[in-house]
């Protein structure tokens, strides 16, 4: 009997080794505008558009990074104060009620960015604004701005070259920080931006070759400027209207060849040859590999019986938990006293448990005046005293 | 830029000119005297000596990016193997305390063979010791874990003990693992005493197939572990356990909160539950992992709008749950679940208390009442039973949840934390399953940290204008001595001590990758130096220059004209 | 001792006037105090305020990063009554601080030092003014006016700078030396005046003494002083804070490192905040050693007149300073006229005076334009301050060709008056 269960499991092993190596654990979002000013709407709302899609396909916001450089919906030019569209019908409020913005402001840097992609944070960084993901992980990351030949423009301040991004992905391939990662940028000639990327397993897409601009869709007149770009738009397009639910098929190459230059007017490009198994495998990726999120929930039978499940396990801690009861009232029964032992006993259970102590305020001494003058005068003294020696010897000399 | 420099260029420039004592008219220049050629040379000198004596020293120090020294090779060996090959040798102890003395050793010699010929991963084997104190295991619990006796002297951890007794009226030998003990007892019938010229008695062959079976899941996990993944049997089931558990970390956080729709229980006997049924299972895990706890009651928590309701099922009168909906019950939006306090990773853990209306609550597939989201909590459904509400008649949850009704949920946490720990299923007993989970965790720590070592190393190479501080090379000393200290507490079973090498290891591995000043523009293009170095040089360098030029040159004449003079 | 008439009532005046500016405009000081032209982060008075709480309470004065001055600053005003409730008495020791200089620097104009000297006589000895008119210019300068006003403590480095310099032409050299100290010791930078005020203390001591000491020797001697007396400065303060590496750090470690960018009048602050972060340290050093560079070839060139030397590089310094600040440029201002005689071969005074009285008052329109505003930036308030160092850049290079001019005609006796040209 054992034998031919060992014989099934060789069997359902061999079945499996092909699916546990493409199979990723968690699913994390990098979404980056990179510039600011009222005229970047499209920008934000690019993003925007993106957080909602990826929230939608189940990413949870904890592990969405969402970096905005500024304050669309807040901006004092906004006709439409509290929200950001990306589309003239304005149907969808992106901003919404529940955004979580984990970058705003000055806080998008070049240096912030490389940070969080390396997780060369300080300590006391909150883990929402950090990037958790481990060897399991799928992450996608999506760029947009201005940018040009091999750099992305942040803030109008300064720029990011495509050396660096090549070199963080490649910090985190090193540090196993993904398990595969889909990069995608809507910028003019941003298909630049990947050529330098070295590390495995990287899809990477750009709106447009070297020397090509990337356009924005259309304008809201009411708002007053373009509210999205071309290839985002029709990224989203297909996004929307073909991915509907988080259990969707289609795939990586699917999307790809939704791309119709006629309607983006640039030639968007596809970078594969990082993927092991190049295009032929990359376009097997689903969409949702990405854009979704994995959350395999393990219901626990109460009534199963085998090793390891919750009722054997029940059992078991309940077993220890008694053991313990038995120990602490043999320490009290020692001590004597119960009520004392008892608390003592708990101290020494909680030892892990017990926090640190706060850094209390420093108590300020209110002000010894009479000290300080004393310690005033004896050093005008002193220095008086000094400078008339001065004076004499000097003189003398 | 240009400009700012040109500015304090100007008065530099002017003072040097005007340093040339030459203000004469054009036409008749008046001869300079040696005093004026002399201290025209001194100011030059003045300028010159300052720039080479203050200047070249700042601009080398300044713009040198600091390497410290990294034993790269080291650490690549470390990364690929070489340095370290993990072995597990576990040392059980057998008693025999009613077998004769020669009985019971060949008994131990027969039983190692046996095992040897089991064993087939060399890396794990287990070694057997006679011993004679029968009691020395028997109180040995959960409480003393091997690491507490270990990590004074130098022996190794005892694994398991295992008690060889004859029992009367036995047909076969008949194993029982003591479920809170370290401790596996055989019976045997006494006719089955091995005789000394037997070279395969059966007792000792049912001793190694017991063992074999006992240690069959860790074996396959560190297996498993030691090839990356790739190969070994039952991968399947060992890779979706170690995908559901959370990564290693030296500190976890675990937050427990009761969220409820409505008003009520809005309070509950939470310190004296965790107390009570957790910390028992917590102080097991002391060796392992250290856990910080915080608590939170969440009145009024919907579910998400997006989350498919609750369905009323008639033949379980329950409201129940689908399976595939579970992953959207938990509110992450809403919820306040994310609590960034402390370094380690959260574990949560939701007791949902269902209104009035929709309890009880269940999952419809198997009636089940909990769930664990992997890598990340579990849930557990309390239905508690409903009171009347006054005159009303409408019944409403419980104010209070008391330390008895809580108890459930807190076994069934305790279950999801040891799931989420990664803590192996088998064998049955807690004891042997933590220190399974020592050795587990002590070869993934040792793995993580080499192969973090050598990702530095590559880092290193590759990236050659990243400055390395030289806390790094203290991080990657200590974390080399530290391997190799676990390395060799491996080697001579002394587990518990191993994991603590390993523990500060990965520490310090993680610390100087993770180096906060090891970043920066990482890429600098030369004309952006260019750019920088130009204004500097332009407005200040060349009147500088061409003094120097002019000086040496007069300095040249005047010395050919002194030999052309003694000539 | 005869009383001499002419500067009581200047002193007089001068002190009545501030006087009256505080009686009749009470709000006017605190208004200064809070002028970016007037408070640099190294001698601001509310943060000398803020570090006074902070060290009557016995808490860390430098704790908070606010304060960065030297720590003997507070013992001497914890001697003053609270500025808030009563501010005349801390306002009247500023005036009397303000008219020490004055006189420290009629001393100087007195001395005739800077006509006069050992190894130099200046061709044009008879414009001169005398040394009440010099401290006039001084005391009624709206430059020192707002300065003492602002109660900012540079008042206190140019006390001890001039009375450093007006010991030396005394003869006093060891005063000298330990006034030098004081000043070294409040803002480290008079430090780099040792070598021309030693040569000055040599000159006067070589001029007096039959025989002249050696120069090395001397020049040692000094310079064990000054150490000296820096030496006993920081001891005190060690008493007084007890933490060594805290003060030093937050008050030298602040200078050298400039990490406050606030804006001033001077080039460091825009410059750093444009500066490439890895090469921040780099350029650091390279302004240091371009304002250190001035005093081996000032020194080497006009080593006849050390006085001269003193002057133009206090010039040098409050243009090239990192917190510099209108406190320095009225201690340049004050020390120039003791070279009247050089005035009729300056060139270009009108134009430098011209973009000085510009800066002056076009610097705080466009700032505020640029803080309170809003329809300015960062770009206008330092294109200000570049014509402001402009301007008194152009005055030092003319002052110092003039200089060299006169020198020359010194050497060159017969071209008195012959129209030049510079090569």
């Amino acid at each position: 009997m054992s034998l031919l269960i060992r014989l099934l499991q060789a069997l359902a092993l061999l079945l499996f080794v092909g699916a546990a190596t493409a199979e990723h654990t968690s699913n994390w979002a990098v979404l980056v505008s990179t510039s600011r000013f009222w005229f970047n709407y499209r920008h934000l709302a690019n993003v925007l558009s993106l957080y909602r899609t990826v929230k939608r396909l189940g990413i949870p916001d904890s592990q969405i990074i969402l970096m905005l450089p500024d304050d669309m919906a807040c901006n004092p030019r906004n006709a439409f104060p509290g929200t950001v569209y990306s589309n003239a019908d304005r149907a969808v409020d992106l901003y919404g009620d529940n955004i979580e913005v984990d970058y705003r402001g000055y806080e998008v840097t070049v240096e912030n960015f490389i940070r969080l992609l390396t997780d060369r944070l300080d300590e006391d960084v909150p883990r929402s604004k950090r990037l958790g993901s481990d060897a399991g992980s799928n992450v996608l990351v999506y760029m947009t701005g201005h940018g040009g030949d091999q750099f992305l423009k942040f803030q109008d301040a300064e720029e990011i070259g495509a050396w660096d991004l090549a070199d963080a992905f490649g910090q985190m391939w090193e540090k196993k920080r993904y398990h595969e990662l889909l990069f995608m940028i809507d910028t003019c000639q941003a298909n630049t931006m990947y050529t330098h990327f070295y590390s495995p397993n990287i899809v990477a897409t750009g709106s447009s070759e070297l020397d090509q601009s990337s356009y924005s869709h259309h304008a809201d007149n009411d708002v007053g400027v373009a509210v999205i770009d071309r290839w985002t738009y029709y990224v989203l397009e297909f996004l929307e209207t073909q991915v509907t639910s988080a259990n969707s098929k289609l795939t990586l190459g699917d999307l790809f060849d939704s791309y119709d230059m006629s309607k983006i007017h640039s030639q968007p490009g596809v970078r594969w040859d990082l993927f092991p198994g190049g295009e032929q495998e990359g376009r097997l990726r689903t969409v949702v590999d990405f854009f979704g999120n994995v959350q395999n929930v393990e219901i626990e039978n109460a009534n199963a019986t085998d090793p390891g499940s919750l009722k054997e396990d029940l059992a078991e801690i309940a077993r220890l938990v008694e053991k313990w009861r038995k120990r602490d009232e043999e320490y009290s029964a020692i001590l004597g006293n119960s009520s004392q032992s008892q608390s003592e006993g708990a101290q020494s259970h909680t030892v892990q448990l017990s926090s640190k102590k706060p850094v209390g305020a420093t108590k300020m001494a209110e002000a010894g005046s009479w000290g300080k003058r004393l310690v005033g005068l004896s050093v005008v003294g002193a220095c008086t005293a000094v400078w008339v020696a001065g004076s004499i010897l000097g003189r003398s000399a | 830029m240009t400009s700012k420099n040109g500015d304090h260029g100007s008065p530099q420039t002017s003072s040097t000119l005007k340093a040339d004592p030459k203000p004469s008219a054009q036409r008749v220049p008046p001869p300079e005297t040696p005093e004026a050629i002399q201290t025209r040379f001194r100011v030059i000198a003045a300028f010159w000596a300052v720039i080479i004596f203050l200047g070249f020293p700042i601009w080398w120090k300044t713009t040198s990016i600091y390497r410290a020294h990294l034993p790269i090779q080291e650490m690549a060996d470390w990364a690929d193997g070489k340095t370290c090959r993990p072995v597990f040798p576990l040392e059980i102890h057998v008693a025999a305390p009613t077998m004769q003395l020669p009985e019971s050793q060949h008994l131990v010699r027969t039983t190692q063979h046996a095992l040897d010929d089991l064993n087939e991963f060399a890396a794990h084997h287990l070694r057997l010791k006679l011993t004679n104190d029968t009691e020395t295991s028997t109180a040995q619990g959960i409480d003393n874990t091997p690491i507490t006796g270990s990590m004074m002297d130098d022996a190794p951890d005892t694994a398991l003990t295992v008690r060889v007794v004859a029992q009367e009226g036995l047909a076969t030998p008949r194993s029982e693992l003591r479920a809170d003990t370290t401790q596996l007892d055989i019976f045997y019938p006494p006719s089955q005493v091995p005789i000394p010229s037997s070279s395969n008695p059966p007792l000792s062959v049912f001793i190694a197939e017991e063992l074999q079976r006992l240690y069959s899941e860790e074996k396959a996990t560190i297996a498993y572990i030691l090839s990356g993944g790739a190969a070994g049997r039952d991968s399947e089931s060992i890779s979706r356990r170690l995908r559901r558990s959370m990564k290693y970390a030296d500190t976890y956080h675990l937050s427990f909160s009761l969220f409820t729709p409505g008003s009520a229980p809005s309070s509950w006997d939470i310190e004296a539950a965790v107390q009570e049924y957790l910390s028992p299972l917590l102080h097991a895990f002391g060796p392992i992992s250290n856990f910080t706890i915080d608590t939170q009651v969440q009145l009024y928590a919907t579910f998400s709008p997006m989350a498919p309701p609750p369905v009323y099922d008639e033949t379980e009168s329950a409201w129940t749950l689908k399976k595939e909906d579970l992953s959207a019950f938990i509110n992450a939006a809403e919820w306040p679940l994310n609590p960034s306090i402390g370094n380690g990773p959260t574990l949560n853990f939701i007791l949902y208390v269902p209104d009035p209306s929709q309890s009880p609550m269940v999952v419809k597939e198997n009636r089940a009442s909990s769930w664990i989201v992997p890598q990340w909590g579990g849930v557990f459904l309390l239905n508690p039973p409903l009171e009347q509400a006054g005159q009303s008649g409408s019944q409403t949850n419980p104010g209070h949840i008391t330390q008895e009704s809580l108890r459930p949920a807190f076994m069934t946490f305790s279950h999801q934390l040891l799931t989420l720990l990664g803590t192996p299923t088998t064998p049955a007993s807690l004891p042997l399953r933590l220190q399974s989970l020592i050795r587990v965790r002590a070869a993934t720590l040792l793995l993580s940290a080499s192969s973090t070592m050598g990702s530095l190393a590559r880092l290193t190479e590759s990236l050659a204008a990243i400055p390395i501080p030289a806390t790094v090379a203290s991080s990657v000393s200590t974390t080399l001595a530290q391997l190799s200290s676990t390395c060799s507490h491996l080697r001579e079973g002394r587990f518990g001590a191993a994991l603590t090498s390993a523990r500060i290891a990965e520490t310090e591995a993680e610390r100087s990758f993770f180096e906060k000043s090891m970043v920066g523009q990482v890429y600098f293009p030369d004309e952006h130096k260019v750019a920088v170095y130009l204004p500097l040089l332009g407005p200040i360098g060349v009147p500088l220059l061409v003094s120097l030029m002019k000086e040496l040159k007069r300095l040249v004449a005047g010395w050919k004209a002194r030999r052309r003079s003694t000539a | 001792m005869a009383v001499d008439r002419r500067k009581v009532a200047v002193f007089g005046a001068a002190f009545v006037l501030r006087l009256l500016l505080i009686c009749l405009f009470p709000s006017l000081p605190d208004l200064l105090t809070g002028r970016v032209e007037v408070s640099t982060p190294v001698n601001s008075f509310k943060r000398l305020q803020e570090g006074l709480y902070l060290y009557t309470r016995n808490v860390s004065p430098y704790d908070g990063g606010v304060f960065h001055q030297a720590p003997l600053l507070l013992p001497l005003f914890s001697l003053l009554p609270d500025v808030n409730s009563n501010p005349i008495p801390t306002a009247i020791f500023y005036f009397l601080v303000d008219l020490v200089n004055a006189h420290a620097l009629a001393t100087i104009s007195e001395s005739g030092q800077s006509v006069q000297s050992r190894l130099h006589s200046a061709m044009r000895k008879h414009i001169r003014w005398d040394g009440t008119s010099v401290a006039a210019w001084f005391l009624f300068n709206p430059f020192t006016i707002a300065t003492c006003l602002a109660r900012s403590t540079s008042v206190f480095t140019t006390s001890g700078i001039l009375l450093a310099v007006s010991n030396a032409v005394s003869g006093n050299t060891l005063n000298a030396m330990l006034a030098l100290g004081l000043a070294s010791y409040l803002s480290m930078y008079p430090a780099l005046l040792f070598v021309p005020l030693a040569l000055l203390c040599y000159d006067q001591r070589a001029q007096k003494s039959a025989q002249a000491p050696s120069s090395g020797l001397f020049i040692l001697q000094h310079g064990a002083i000054l150490s000296g007396s820096i030496a006993g400065l920081l001891g005190l303060s060690i008493l007084i804070t007890g933490n060594f590496w805290e003060f030093m750090s937050a008050t030298y470690g602040f200078h050298l490192l400039v990490p406050d960018l606030t804006p001033n009048v001077g080039l460091w602050w825009y410059f750093f905040i444009e500066m490439f972060d890895s090469f921040r340290e780099f350029f650091l050093g390279v302004f240091w050693l371009h304002l250190a560079s001035y005093v081996g070839g000032l020194t080497a060139r006009l080593r006849r007149q050390p006085l001269f030397i003193i002057t133009s590089l206090l010039g040098v310094f409050a243009v090239f300073k990192p917190y510099p600040s209108i406190s320095d440029a009225s201690l340049y201002f004050a020390l120039l006229p003791l070279y009247r005689h050089l005035f009729p071969l300056m060139r270009y005074t009108f134009f430098a005076i011209s973009a000085l009285l510009y800066s002056s008052l076009l610097g705080p329109a466009f700032y505020h334009l640029w803080i309170y505003a809003g329809s300015g930036n960062a770009n206008f308030f330092y294109a200000i301050t570049l014509v402001w160092s402009l301007g008194l850049s152009i005055l030092l290079a003319d002052s110092i060709f003039a200089a060299l001019r006169d020198e020359w005609e010194q050497d060159h006796p017969e071209r008195k008056g012959q129209e030049v040209k510079q090569v």
